[in-house]
């Protein structure tokens, strides 16, 4: 219950009118280690990474132990995600041999998704990809994998095709060159990492904040009397922001599959 | 000086999301406006919608992001 003791520290419900959580820069440390094993500190984290793992090979593994011409209701859902990010998202985004990225796309795709709905999971209440590492270091998988794709596929020209685009009129080319270069390799995997870890963080703050209060005041209805009411906006506007974040969890790993398709899509065909 | 600080990069943050909102905006709408017009197309113009959307958004994030780390 990370949550409510964020919001807990330091909130007079007789004075305030919402309770903020005391020490927000605290969801950016590195937290103390339940234990250790040499120099790997196991945290909180740690274990949702290895759960989240888990659930995604368990489901995937129930849903296609035993494959049947018509499947149950659970098979149904699996292989319409699988479907989904084959035919739409790999193929409909790199082109016919987009199936052989497809196992990677739906690898980060499930892992992504199960670890955003960790924030509305009851008692985990934490989006594993708030913390940077885990965004960070998926978008380097795909960064990795396009810029090895790029070169693999089209050798030196590749690197020269981004410096030195030839639509462009000559005398702009360093410049476009230069701009592109930096968007290529810098800040794409940049922004693909910040864009998911931000979105989850921020929905964090927002349903800690509103539910945060919401409980507070509720939870001090004794010391405070009547005005335990300031609560009831508060937690009605959190399950609003609750409902509103399950949308952000799908759409935010949908969109984070969908922007490394693109990008190694524009390595396979760089000309386009 | 600690408040000050505080009080600038909120409004540093409120200035970054200023240019997404709008971009979001015309993104959607004229998304919009293509799957009213071709509704056959709704497919393809979601998904580059959504392409859309996620590169503006990722300025108003970095706002949001340097709010904290200000």
């Amino acid at each position: 219950m990370d949550v409510l003791i964020l919001a807990a520290e330091a909130c007079d419900t007789a004075k305030e009118i919402i309770c903020k959580p005391g020490n927000v820069v605290e969801l950016f440390e590195h937290k103390e280690a339940l234990f250790s094993i040499g120099p790997f500190d196991f945290t909180r984290t740690v274990f949702l990474t290895f759960l989240a793992m888990f659930i995604v090979l368990a489901a995937l593994f129930f849903a296609f132990r035993k494959p049947k011409v018509v499947p149950g209701k659970f098979g149904v859902v699996m292989e319409s995600l699988v479907a989904f990010v084959r035919d739409d998202v790999a193929k409909g985004t790199i082109g016919p041999e987009g199936s052989k990225y497809a196992p990677y796309l739906l690898s980060i795709f499930l892992f992504i998704l199960v670890g955003n709905l960790f924030e509305l999971t009851p008692f985990i209440n934490f989006p594993l990809t708030s913390r940077m590492a885990i965004p960070g270091m998926l978008s380097l998988f795909t960064y990795l994998i396009f810029v090895g794709v790029g070169f693999s596929k089209n050798g030196l020209s590749y690197l020269w095709g981004i410096i030195w685009p030839k639509s462009v009129p000559i005398g702009l080319r360093w410049l476009v060159g230069l701009i592109e270069f930096v968007s290529y390799f810098f800040l794409r995997p940049l922004t693909l990492a910040v864009r998911l870890f931000a979105n989850l963080v921020a929905g964090h703050l927002m349903l800690t904040l509103l539910l945060g209060s919401g409980w507070l005041f509720f939870a001090s209805v004794g010391d405070i009397g009547v005005r335990a009411v300031i609560g009831l906006p508060w937690f009605a506007f959190g399950l609003a922001i609750f409902v509103f974040e399950f949308v952000v969890a799908v759409l935010q790993a949908y969109i984070f599959t969908l922007l490394s398709a693109v990008y190694i899509q524009t390595s396979v065909h760089p000309e386009h | 000086m600690e408040e000050i600080k505080g009080a600038i990069a909120l409004i540093g943050y409120g200035l970054a999301a200023i240019g997404p909102g709008i971009g979001i905006g015309i993104v959607v709408g004229n998304a919009i406006q293509a799957m009213a017009r071709q509704p056959e197309a709704a497919a393809v113009a979601r998904t580059t919608m959504f392409l859309g959307i996620a590169f503006t958004e990722a300025l108003a994030l970095i706002g949001f992001v340097l709010f904290f780390i200000a």
